[in-house]
This record gives structure tokens, sequence and C-alpha cells, in this order.
């Protein structure tokens, strides 16, 4: 009973203490330590059973390259990413959740052993193997089924080892280690003193008629890399007790690639001295010994090789047995071991795990080839070398890692295909190859590849990026966006692509394109913009079709859609409302390269589908590029999708105005206030009056839904934040002053009023400009606060507190950049506007953008500040107090 | 519970390591060490192809 009890003790210690992270004054291994462990662990019996099957495909000398080269080719590659378990102090199984879920991780768990166990099989019939033809030597003939028993009683005895813990198998390994390499001393001196060095170093197979040689190279390397890859499983739990990253690293590449290796040489050496003798390849140590020397000798080694049989499959039993336990908490280690040791036994009775070890090795392969490209994807271009400890240690309320109800489901598609790529080129079971020049890439590089690229590239898409980059905030890419890059033109093979994906966003709105005194216009020229929606973008392009342009976009979007395809459509990054030389000087570039400059001046989205007001520098920038200025000014665009509510409006239908309003003889000739007053003339829009003049009819139900964003301010009891909206009505919170909008964009009070809702929108900026100039406008709120240095990454600065006042803003809070609480002032002359969201995204709510040349930051209300927090309000006391409408 | 709290301070621990380089890092130079051995055993392999 107290036996049982402290095994079982010892396992759940063992479990606990073996996934917590190591701390660095609890390593053990220098480079010698880990490279004796990985070695140890890497010589088994079964090292002779690849050796042979080598020899069975090529010559010695191409052996050589693939036990040693292709072995080290393949870990100097997948070993790398082990640095992060000795940097971090944890086994790969810990970090492999951030890859496929904390869910997703025991099944990968269950599928690595499956795939890995049968060499544990390999051991027990090597067992057998080896009673029977010393026992054959000596003339005793055992019975039918023999072979069985004997390979099921070495299952049996490893699992009785593995379930007595880990004193036992400490023992056991402590033995096992010195035996085998003592087989392995003995097999090199008896299979180099019997037969002729040159007849191994000459050495060529017989191969049948049909067999091709460079197909069998290829399978030489693809067992070599196999035969690497298959041990990382069992290899996983070292590193992490190495104390610095080069040698845990290099003790894994050269305990595999060079003692490991040199044992599957010798296998080889002694494979084919046996052919020389006997004329039969074997992979039987015991056999070889007693042939080649005397039977004495083979009766010693008898003793070795089935205690290390027996030692290698409890090791086994244990390594997995645990691993097992640390995934699956609940259940017993006992009844885990048990099941494993079922699994061999089965595989035993099956029989024929040795006639199928090629395949074996290549089905295993399969496998741990798109895992190991995941590892090395994932931790050097995904996670830049972090990782979220805690989400992959499930501590509460960090849940990176839990993806979709704890599966990764990139990881899981990337591992499937990976997997099925291989199978594509080479069907390991029948041995044909599918795809000749693939296959020259051996199954498992080309699935390595494959998947490291498909993952790679997944990770760019920015959706993607975002799913499986949850643990962001745990350690952000902090570093700011290069906005003095020059940007790079309009790529010409994408702008066909670009033109078809337009014209389809486009098609259901009917839009229309009228183009006025653009008669000999050629780029370079300047565009200016209106701005109202996102479908602006998606009509620019078509307006200035067959040329190609640059567009200036705020950073937030290279964010949301992904830096490589905004710079391929043409798009300068920069942040809003900040004095940014760098971007001017790329404008410049742009039109002294000959290519067209679109820019939307108002800088932000129309809240209620009318103009903002330009300021001079507008017409300062033409003069100075002393280029035609074009205007673009597009109506239906806010109908189809208002800022205030981004459900998409099918009944819209759009229009867009192209017109050169300065000529090239213009530019110089006309004054800064005649260019200004021409291209504002031109950018005057009122998207209800065009929607009523045009009968647009836009039926929607939810049709004004989210008009309490600009609407905010109660026309009947005067109050502020006092609107709420539902389906086509607008009502007061308080007085219950309701307003019904009709399909054409107009509201209709209960006694019959109707109102233009610009008018409502500029009513209320009225009272805004009244409060400043009483001195009585202040807000000074608790906020939520985001900060975007980069188009890869938002940083969560926490809650800060948020003040406007006629001095302009103050932003205090814990500053990632210089790790102390600080106060960012934005002086209001430095401002004429600035970026508002009613509802950012569709799912974070209304927020306000501040920003600096490194970083902008996204402002949101906390539950505290909710009610009193409207973006419109603080827009128009930001361009009043800017001097935009004073 | 407390084996939350060993968690915890374990992994403040191991990040505080971390963002102090306790336990020492790859170098450049072992990473072009490493790229020229990958190299070298690629260029053996191909050259398998030739024997």
């Amino acid at each position: 009973m107290s036996r049982k009890h402290d095994v079982n003790k010892e396992i759940e210690n063992e479990v606990y203490c073996g996934t917590l992270p190591v701390l660095p004054k609890e390593r053990k291994y220098g480079f010698i330590d880990a490279l004796l462990v990985l070695s140890g662990y890497c010589i088994a019996t079964w090292s002779y059973t690849q050796g042979s099957y080598l020899a069975t495909l090529v010559g010695f000398k191409q052996l050589l390259i693939g036990a040693f080269l292709a072995a080290i080719f393949m870990l100097m590659i997948y070993q790398l990413p082990v640095i992060m378990s000795v940097r971090y102090g944890i086994d790969i199984w810990i970090w492999l959740r951030s890859v496929f879920g904390t869910k997703g991780v025991k099944i990968v768990t269950v599928l690595i052993i499956i795939v890995n166990f049968p060499w544990y099989a390999v051991c027990c019939e090597l067992f057998a193997s080896s009673m029977e033809n010393l026992l054959g030597l000596f003339g005793i003939h055992l019975f039918n089924g023999a072979h069985l028993v004997l390979s099921l009683s070495c299952v049996v005895i490893g699992t009785i080892i593995a379930l007595r813990g880990v004193g036992t198998i400490t023992w056991t390994t402590r033995i096992l280690v010195p035996l085998l390499l003592l087989v392995g001393v003995a097999v090199v001196v008896v299979g180099f003193t019997s037969v002729p060095m040159d007849v191994i170093w000459n050495y060529q197979p017989e191969l049948a008629g049909d067999a091709d040689k460079t197909v069998n190279y290829v399978l030489n390397i693809e067992a070599n890399f196999a035969f690497v890859i298959t041990l990382v499983g069992g290899m996983a739990e070292v590193p992490r007790l190495c104390k610095s990253e080069r040698s845990g690293y290099y003790a894994g590449v050269l305990g595999q690639g060079a003692a490991g290796s040199f044992f599957v040489v010798v296998g080889a050496v002694m494979a084919i001295a046996m052919q020389y003798v006997t004329g039969e390849m074997v992979n039987d140590p015991t056999l070889m010994m007693a042939t080649l020397s005397a039977p004495i000798l083979g009766l010693s080694s008898l003793l070795l090789v089935a205690f290390a049989n027996i030692g290698t499959q409890a090791v086994g039993s244990y390594i997995y047995g645990v691993m097992l336990k640390s995934t699956f908490r609940k259940s017993s280690y006992k009844v885990l071991v048990l099941v494993l040791g079922l699994y061999v036994g089965i595989l035993c009775v099956w029989g024929k795990i040795e006639e199928y070890f090629g395949s074996f090795l290549t089905i295993s392969a399969c496998v741990y080839a798109p895992l190991a490209a995941l590892l090395f994807v994932d931790f050097f271009f995904v996670r830049k070398q972090k990782i979220d400890l805690k989400s992959a240690y499930e501590e509460e309320g960090h849940n990176a890692y839990v993806y979709s109800k704890g599966f990764n489901i990139v990881g899981a598609v990337c591992l499937a295909l990976g997997f099925a790529f291989s199978l594509i080129i080479y069907d390991p079971i029948k041995s044909v190859v599918h795809n000749r020049i693939l296959f020259m890439l051996t199954p498992t590089g080309a699935s390595l590849l494959f998947t490291a690229l498909l993952y790679y590239l997944l990770c760019k898409i920015p959706g993607i990026r975002r799913y499986v980059r949850r643990d962001t905030y745990a350690s952000p890419d902090k570093k700011p966006f290069d906005r003095a890059r020059i940007p790079p033109r309009q790529n010409a093979f994408f702008l066909p692509a670009m033109w078809l994906l337009c014209k389809i966003f486009v098609s259901p709105y009917k839009l229309k394109i009228d183009k006025h005194n653009m008669e000999g216009i050629k780029p370079p020229f300047l565009v200016y913009g209106s701005h109202n929606s996102f479908m602006d973008f998606y009509v620019t392009p078509l307006a200035l079709k067959p040329y190609r342009a640059n567009y200036i976009s705020e950073l937030e979007g290279f964010e949301n859609f992904g830096e490589w395809i905004y710079r391929q459509a043409g798009c300068l990054g920069t942040r809003k409302f900040i004095n940014d030389q760098s971007l001017i000087r790329n404008i410049a570039r742009v039109i002294k390269r000959g290519d067209i400059m679109v820019i939307y001046p108002e800088a932000r989205y129309a809240n209620v589908g009318t103009n903002s007001h330009l300021t001079p520098s507008v017409a300062k920038l033409a003069k100075m590029l002393k280029v035609p200025v074009v205007t673009l000014n597009m109506q239906g665009n806010y109908l189809q999708q208002p800022i205030w509510n981004l459900k998409e409006r099918k009944g819209a239908r759009i229009h867009a105005d192209l017109k050169c309003v300065v000529t090239q003889d213009e530019i110089d000739k006309l004054s800064v206030d005649e260019i200004l007053g021409r291209i504002s003339k031109e950018l005057t829009y009122d998207e209800y009056k065009y929607q009523l003049e045009n009968k647009i009819r836009i039926d929607d139900e939810w049709r004004a839904e989210g008009l309490h964003y600009p609407l905010y301010r109660c026309r009947k009891c005067g109050k502020d934040f006092a609107m709420t909206s539902s389906g086509s009505r607008i009502t007061c919170k308080y007085c219950k002053d309701s307003y019904e909008m009709d399909e054409y964009g107009q509201l209709h009070s209960s006694s019959g009023e109707i109102i233009h809702i610009p008018d409502w929108y500029e009513w209320q900026r009225g009272f805004v400009h009244e409060e400043i100039r009483e001195g009585r406008y202040k807000l000074d709120i608790p906020v939520r606060i985001w900060a975007l240095p980069n188009s890869v990454n938002f940083v969560d600065c926490g809650e800060g507190r948020f003040i406007q006042d006629n001095n302009g803003f103050s932003l205090e809070f814990d500053n990632y950049r210089s790790e102390k609480h600080e106060t960012l002032v934005f002086p209001a002359k430095s401002m004429v506007s600035l970026h508002t969201e009613y509802d950012y995204r569709g799912k974070y709510g209304p927020c306000v953008t501040l920003s600096t040349y490194d970083d902008t930051f996204f402002i949101y209300p906390t539950d505290e500040s909710r009610d009193v927090f409207n973006p419109t309000k603080i827009q128009f006391a930001t361009e009043y107090l800017g001097g935009l409408y004073q | 519970m407390d084996g939350d709290k060993e968690l915890d301070s374990r992994i403040e621990a191991v990040l505080k390591a971390e963002k102090e380089n306790i336990i020492p890092r790859m170098t450049k130079k072992d990473y072009i060490i490493a790229a020229v051995i990958t190299l070298i055993s690629l260029l053996g392999i191909i050259g398998g192809f030739f024997l």
C-alpha cells in the first residue's frame, strides 16, 4: 500500500515539477552533460536496425553521408527552436500550446506517441530475435510462437519496471547507457576485425533490377532525416535544464548527429560484415558476435542486449507515461503505462514492424516534419522568440492560447496539410514515388518546407495573424513604424486584381463616374478626394484607371489589413494630425517619379455626410508640388456605410466626379486662397441632400441605429448625451422626444417637423463653441488606452486619465516606452481636428485617437466615463480650439 | 493554491531572467556557425548524388 502510494506521489511530483519552468539557478547541464544525456537517449538497439536498413539502400560512402551529414543538416534546423526551451526553462510541450492551443496540444501529444512508440516494438522484436538466434546457435529450437512470447515478455518486463517509478528508472538508465556503449564497442571491434576494411568501404548493396539508385539515395537521406526528427519527442525534456542556449542547441545536434549516427554506422558495418561472411544481412548484434567471433561472446552479449532492450522499453514507457500524465492530469500514471504497454504488445502481435521499418520511419516523419516546421516558423517569425508563459500555463485571466475552444485551427490545418503534402510526394507503405521532383527534396524535407512556408504566409494575413498572435499583449512589438521609408509604386501586377476587386465591391451600388476637364491630364498630378467611408478606397482606383496612384493611409489600416498588402496598394503610412515632414518628403517623391498622389484632406470620415473645412496647407502643398490639382467628389459612399453604423445599406447608389480644378499652367499663377477656394468648392457635399434629390431609397429597418453618436444632444430638452437610437428612430432618454428617419434620410418629429440631419449636427457644434468661449468646457475622465506603435500590433497601456480643456489635451497614463507614469500634452493649436470612431472595427465601441510621431493612442471610455464620452463633442471642441471653425 | 503561487513566482523569475539575459543567448556568431555547418552538410548531401 505504502509502495503504491510512493510511486503515485513520485509521479505526481515528477509531472508537476516536470512541467514548471526551470529557474536559471536550477539548471544542471553544461554542454558536455547535456551531450552525454542526449547521446544516451539516442543510442539504442534500434540504431542497428536503422544501420542495416540503410545498408540495403546505398553503398557505404553514401551511407556515411546520410548518417552524418543528413542527420546534422536536419538537426541544425529543427533543433534551433530548442533555444526557447532553454530560455524559458520549459519543454516543447508547454510551448506547443501556443501553436496548437491548450486542448489541441493534447491531441498532438497522443499523435506523437502513436507514431513514435513503434520504436519500442522494434526493441522487443530485437530482443526476441536475439534470444531465438542465439539459442539456435546452441542447437536449441523453440516452439512455434516463441518469438511472440519472447517479444511480449520484453514488453511485460519493461512495463513492470516503468510501473515501479522514477527510482527504478534512474537505476535502469545508469546501467543501460554503459551497457549499450559496451555492446557498441564490441560490435565495432568484431565488425572491423572480421572482414577486410575495403569490403566495408567499397560496399554496394545488391539492388533489384528495377531499383533506382537515385531514389535509394534519397530514401537513405529521408531515413536519416526521419530518424533524427522522430527522436525529438523523447528529447524534449532535456534542453530546459541547460545553462546556456548554445549548450542546449549543440548538445541536441551532436547527441543525435554524432553519437546517434555513429551507432547507426556501427549497425551498418555489422550488417555488411554479416552479409560478407554469411551472405545474409542481419541487424542483430548478438548473432553477429556469435557468428563472427565466438558463441561465448554472443552469449555474453545476449545478456547485455536483452537488458538493453528491456531497459529501453522501460525508459520509453516511463518518459511517454509521464508525458501523457502531464497532458491528461486526471488519468492514473499506471493506467497510462499499461495502455502504452498494450499498444506495443499489439504491434508485437502484428509482428511486421521490422518489415515496415522504412514505412514507419517515413510516416512518423510525415507528422514530425510539419511539427518541426511549425515550431521553427512560430518561434523565429511569428512569435519572434517570445511566448506568453502565463497563457501557456493557463493562468487565470490569461487565455491567449485557448483560441477556438482550446484548438488553434491554423496550427492544426498546417499540420494536417503538411502531413498530406508528404504523402502526395511519396507513398511510404507501397514505396511509390508520386512526384519525382519534390521527392528529390525528400518527403520530410519537402513537407518541412511546405508547412513552414504555409504557416509563415498564413500568419502574414492580418486576420489570421491576430488570431494566432493573441499573446501580443504580453510581448508586443514596440518598434515604431518607419514613416520615412520610401513608398513603393503601386504594384503593376497587383493593379488588375485591385481594379477587379474594386469593381466587385462597387457593383451593388451602380457606381457612375463623371470626368470633367480631364482631357490631356496625365500623371503626375495631385488628387484631393472627399472622405466618407471605406468605399472611397474602392471608387478612387476606378476613377483614376488606367493610371496607378499612391495613397495616404492612417497606420491603423496597415495594422488591420497588413503592411505588405497596403504597400502593394501604394499606401503611405502616417499618423493623423501630426506635423509629419517624412510624409511631405514621400509625397514629393511620388510626384517626382511621375505618379498620382491621392490625399483625403479631411483626414476623417464625414460624421453626417457633410464636408469638413479644409486648411490652407492643402493649397500650399499643391503649390509646392507644382502639378495639376484634381478633385474627386464621391457621393453615396457615406449613405452606403455611415461611420456611425458600419452595416452596409444595399439601397445606396454611388457617383463620383473627377475634375481638374487647377491646371499645370495655373498652379504658379493662382494664389493659395484661390487654389483653396477651388478645391473647397469642389469638395463640398451633403450626402442627405444627394439622397433626397436623387430619390435614393434606403429602407433598412435598422437605418437609424447608431445615429445618436453624431446627434448626441436632445433638440427639445437640450441635454448632452441624451439620445439613443433603435430601428429607424432616434429618441431622447430623458424627455422621450423622438424622430423617425424616413427612407430618404430625413428625420420627422411627432409634430410633423422635418429635420435635415446635418442641421442638427451643426446646431450642436454651436453649443460646444459657446461652452469653450465661456470657459465652461472641460472633460476630465478615466479612459482605457491602447497604443499603436506600428503596423503589427496594439500595446495595452491600461487605464489613464484623459483631459480636454481650452489648452488642448492631456493624456496621463503608464507610458510603455518610458515605463513611467507620464502626462502627454497635445496643445490645442497643434490639431485642427481629431480622428473619431463610434464603434471601432464594429466591436470596440467609441474612441478618439491622439498621435505622437511614434504612437497613435486609441482612447476608449471606461464603464465610469462611458456616459460622458462622446467623440463628436470632443471633435467639435478640438476643431474650434484648433482654429478650424473660428 | 501553493502550486499556483509556485508557478506564478517561477514565471516571474523566468521572465525577469529572460529580460536580463541571465541565461546566455545564442550570439550572432553562433548563428553564423550554425548556418555554415548547415550549408556544408547540404553541399555534402548534394555531393552524395554524384557518388
